[in-house]
């Protein structure tokens, strides 16, 4: 039966896993593969693993115990092997790789970050602040214009759209950016205009998590920032 | 994991890997993380229900229209009896912090509709005419944004 690997941590890492399961269904049983320096956390990999939300859960349940207690580097979703010779085969191989990366995120946390702007309140200050776009809702909206009206104005609008959203990421990430060692952003998705991850130092988890909370206030209402973590670091391993 | 509300303090969700925000870190989860090459990944086809919208194109014949139809049924008076409202919501969940904003960008919407309500609309008539015209000359196809990775 094949293996499915959560995370690599130091082998002095406490590990307490009592009550977490692992992916699968029924829930697989955690256990851990020591080499003298690291530990991984794995569990049977189930017949056939699909990412169901169950299974995406237990996976990030994981990733957040072990980070309770030290630091962790977590697999992304989906990885077996053979077996745990194989495993261990691995972490004596890359020891030194996995190391660096433990000791380089020690003490740091990530936040993740997506913002989105209310359409309705985006597109009103479009209007009120473009006199051409203005014009061209009223013309359509009396009926007196051709029938190119509805385009021109959409890709009037869509370009202000843009640049708007490119503003306002680049004002968000400069706010914050101070706060963290490292960021790095993602294609956004749906109406979001920034997706991001910061790593940020556990020192100054305080000062960033205000500095962002300031930063949803100064934009006020019209805006959804969603920011998540403390986080294992995903996205800087 | 847990959700920083954005008016107070971190609030656990129950650790546990509470699936109520899973959703907004899927991307990190399923994209981010140690990759370790000999080791072989499950087929990440049919992803249940957590299935990640694509981002709206923003340069697409489909979004002009859609936004040309919004703005058409936005109602611009709304930003001038929005103020009031806003103020006592606002006042009630911060404090201060967004209503410079919030009132500037609504003040300037009435700004906007009132000059929109004196501005001639023989003005007017004239720019929109013109702006149709101005816009074929435009090549119609914008490439598509390239967006960063």
């Amino acid at each position: 039966m094949s293996v499915y690997v959560y995370s690599i941590v130091a082998s002095t890492h406490p590990r307490k896993l009592d009550d977490l399961h692992g992916v699968g269904d029924p829930p697989s049983t955690l256990r851990t593969v020591k080499s003298k320096e690291l530990s991984a956390v794995v569990s049977d990999a189930p017949e056939e693993l699909r990412p169901k939300r169950r299974d995406l859960a237990a996976h990030q349940a994981v990733q957040e115990r072990l980070m309770a207690d030290g630091t962790v580097l977590p697999l992304q979703f989906g990885f077996t092997t053979a077996d745990d010779e194989a495993v261990l085969a691995v972490l004596k191989e890359r020891v030194e790789e996995f190391s660096e990366r433990l000791a380089a995120l020690e003490g740091c946390v990530e936040y993740h970050l997506k913002a989105a702007q209310e359409e309705d309140a985006m597109l009103r200050q479009i209007l009120q602040e473009s006199d051409e776009a203005r014009a061209l809702n009223e013309q359509i909206r009396s009926g007196t214009g051709g029938p190119d009206l509805p385009l021109a104005l959409g890709e009037m609008v869509s370009r202000e759209v843009q640049a708007r959203q490119d503003r306002l990421a680049a004002q968000v990430l400069d706010g914050l950016q101070g706060f963290a060692r490292e960021d790095r952003t993602s294609q956004p998705t749906g109406n979001d205009f920034l997706s991001v991850s910061f790593l940020v130092e556990r020192d100054n988890e305080k000062s960033f998590v205000g500095a962002e909370q300031d930063l949803a206030k100064e934009l006020g209402e019209d805006f959804d920032l969603r920011l998540l973590g403390p986080l294992p670091a995903y996205s800087f391993v | 994991m847990t959700v920083v509300p954005q008016g107070g303090g971190p609030v656990a969700t129950g650790g546990g890997g509470g699936s109520g925000n899973l959703y907004d870190i899927l991307d990190l989860i399923l994209d981010r993380g140690l990759v370790i090459d000999v080791f072989v990944r499950v087929s990440l086809v049919g992803i249940e229900i957590l299935k990640i919208d694509a981002r709206i194109v923003v340069a697409s014949v489909d979004t002009y229209l859609r936004f040309a139809e919004a703005c058409n049924r936005l109602d611009l008076e709304e930003g001038r009896k929005a103020p009031s409202q806003l103020t006592d919501l606002v006042g009630e969940v911060t404090e201060g912090g967004s209503h410079g904003k919030a009132k500037g960008a609504l003040s300037g919407a009435a700004e906007a509709v009132s000059d929109a309500l004196k501005g001639g609309d023989d003005e007017e008539r004239e720019e929109s005419h013109k702006e149709p015209a101005g816009r074929r000359e435009r090549p119609a196809r914008r490439p598509a944004r390239r967006r960063k990775e």
